[in-house]
């Protein structure tokens, strides 16, 4: 019973930092129409980013430096890669693909292959429905939840986020207000990678840190934003949490490769037979 | 004229790769008459892609699934079954195909985003299922056999590498030949049809979902007997080949060679294969430049290494209708 407590609670935690991840991709699908093959690598970026300034500098100044990190990635690719490539949608499945093999080979070539693990940079354990938890993912659900919350906020709440979602909403309509769209757009992707790295650095001290991590993440968040609905926000979000809690459930009671398979069934179901996403009809 | 260009160049590559083993033999450079078989090989691949994402308008990022399909047949045929060279060979393009006709009735439903999701969905799925299905397939570490022999009275065996390299030459030429015959034919224009336009296409009276299908199967065909020719070129078959980056190499492969023409994903596939070859003896993360590599050939050719040189061949034809040309060419980038 405490395994099954423990991986739903770890499923939670996962779900939160996917999320995050997923809301990075969604919000580049929902504005400039591209699948980006990449992201999952953009996360495992972070992951390493992390664990190299945690090295040096400490922990908490690589969560702020981190996103900061992702920000600059995000705008230079979308100037130097994305932007020259974007006509068809097929070609920037090829280009971000390039990507994803430059991203990962970068990181083989500097940091090295071996899989490293980081230390927690709060230690210790708390009990938590009669076992003992660790404070860290505690703090990382956490983390990402106020970082969710803080996105939710950007969009509905400032101008840069209100011009995003009339962007999203309406290309045309915002083209003739006067609102940038060309700028928006490269703000939105190096947003999204920002998001992708971050959640690289929150997931840093409880995953496995080497260049093939990438690999793992973006069929996950693939799936939240799928089931979530494409462009639909809050699904993914919901999404997110509700794959990760099913496959620690399912992990907890089979395995985990049979996890993964559960919810990919799931996934094909969804889009079988609403391919519009389970949370479709909400808030596009 | 420009046509007649074209089939002399397609001739032209059909027989230099037919003497290209006899060259590398006299020049002694054995090594190369395996890449290039596994060129052809990794090419029936990308054709595959190219079936859907040139002529149909389907973008798959899953077809390395019938490509192990194909791989598994042969290798679990061979080593649970006892079954000899042919039979093996059916066995793992039928499952290939089989597997195809079941995903793609539930895959060509959906276009375009969706479609280019649940290919890589129901790949995944299977690669889960051959990675813990340890016992049958071996899982990550692979599942080796002995090859069979090709043809016991004629003395031929594929452990002598000029008669595999002949072998799989044949088995690619035929699929070429036929995908050739393929697209030209009624079907071929259907298959045109759909692509151009959905709405048009079902007006005139064509099922746009059968046609799919049908495309889609042949696909899963095409990739099923790369399949099954890799298992038997490294007497080997692993799970790993199913995996989505797999699919996504076939789906660059396409590309680069330029998607929808009948050379295209042959000329993309030499071309990084070649590439990853001499790069990866000088430079050990040529994976950098291979990426590099795809991410120059979308901006400054789109349309592919081979759209380019028949772009070339149409614009000498007809310098007077360039119009023409471009207007054509703005409508098959939609």
């Amino acid at each position: 019973m405490d395994l099954v407590i423990a991986l739903t609670i770890n499923g939670l935690v996962w779900g939160l930092i996917v999320a995050l991840i997923a809301l990075g991709l969604s919000i580049i699908f929902g504005l400039l129409d591209i699948i980006n093959v990449a992201h999952g690598d953009f996360f495992m970026v972070g992951t390493v980013l992390a664990l190299v300034i945690a090295g040096t500098t400490g922990f908490w100044i690589a969560l702020v430096l981190v996103p900061l990190l992702g920000l600059a990635l995000g705008l230079v690719i979308e100037r130097l890669v994305i932007r020259p490539t974007i006509t068809a949608a097929s070609l920037t499945i090829v280009t971000t693909f390039g990507l994803s093999m430059i991203l990962q080979e970068t990181v083989r070539a500097t940091f090295g292959a071996q899989a490293q693990r980081m230390p927690a940079p709060i230690p210790g354990t708390v009990p938590l429905f009669g076992l003992e938890y660790d404070i860290y993912r505690l703090f990382a659900a956490l983390f990402a939840m106020l970082c969710i919350a803080a996105f939710f906020l950007f969009l509905s709440r400032t101008t840069l986020g209100t011009w995003i979602r009339a962007v999203r909403h309406d290309r045309e309509t915002a083209t003739a207000l006067g609102i940038p769209v060309a700028r928006v757009c490269a703000f939105t992707f190096g947003l999204g990678t920002a998001m992708a790295l971050l959640g690289g650095a929150i997931a840093a001290p409880i995953t496995t840190v080497e260049f093939r991590t990438g690999i793992d993440i973006l069929p996950v968040s693939f799936m939240a934003v799928v089931i979530g609905g494409l462009g639909n926000l809050k699904g993914t979000v919901a999404a997110a949490i509700l794959l990760a809690v099913l496959e620690g459930l399912v992990s907890s009671f089979a395995d985990p490769t049979l996890a993964r398979i559960t919810s990919l069934a799931v996934m094909s179901g969804v889009l079988f037979v609403k391919p519009n996403g389970l949370f479709a009809g909400a808030t596009r | 004229m420009a046509s007649r260009i074209k089939w002399a160049g397609i001739a032209a590559v059909a027989i230099a790769l037919a003497f290209s083993p006899l060259v590398l033999q006299q020049l002694g450079s054995l090594f190369w008459i395996n890449v290039i078989a596994e060129i052809m090989i990794w090419s029936l691949l990308a054709a595959s892609v190219n079936l859907l994402l040139g002529y149909v308008g389907l973008l798959s990022f899953g077809q390395a699934l019938y490509f192990g399909f194909g791989m598994y047949g042969v290798a679990i045929g061979v080593s649970h079954f006892g079954l000899g060279l042919w039979p093996a060979l059916f066995l793992g393009v039928f499952a290939a195909s089989a597997m195809a006709a079941i995903a793609g009735a539930i895959a060509v439903r959906l276009t375009w985003h969706y479609f280019a999701i649940i290919t890589v969905v129901f790949s995944l799925i299977f690669y889960f299922v051959a990675m813990s299905a340890k016992s049958i397939t071996g899982g990550d570490d692979g599942l080796s056999f002995s090859t069979p022999v090709l043809w016991e009275a004629a003395g031929l065996s594929l452990t002598d590498r000029v008669t595999q390299f002949y072998f799989i030459y044949v088995v690619c030429f035929a699929c070429f030949a036929g995908f050739a015959l393929l697209v030209a034919s009624p079907l071929g224009m259907r298959f045109a049809a759909v692509r151009d336009n959905e709405k048009r296409a079902s007006l005139i009276g064509i099922n746009v979902y059968l046609t799919r299908w049908i495309a889609f199967v042949i696909a899963g065909f095409l990739a099923g007997v790369g399949g099954a020719l890799f298992a038997l070129f490294g007497r080997y078959a692993s799970a790993s080949y199913m995996f989505y980056h797999v699919s996504g190499e076939a789906v660059v492969w396409s590309i680069v060679g330029g998607a929808g023409t009948l050379l295209g994903p042959f000329i993309g596939t030499a071309l990084l294969i070649l590439f990853r070859e001499v790069v990866s003896g000088v430079w050990e993360n040529y994976l950098i430049a291979v990426g590099a590599l795809v991410i120059l050939v979308v901006m400054f050719a789109p349309r592919g290494i081979v759209g380019i040189f028949n772009d070339l061949i149409e614009r000498r034809e007809s310098k007077d209708d360039r119009a023409a040309a471009d207007i054509k060419s703005l409508a098959e980038m939609d």
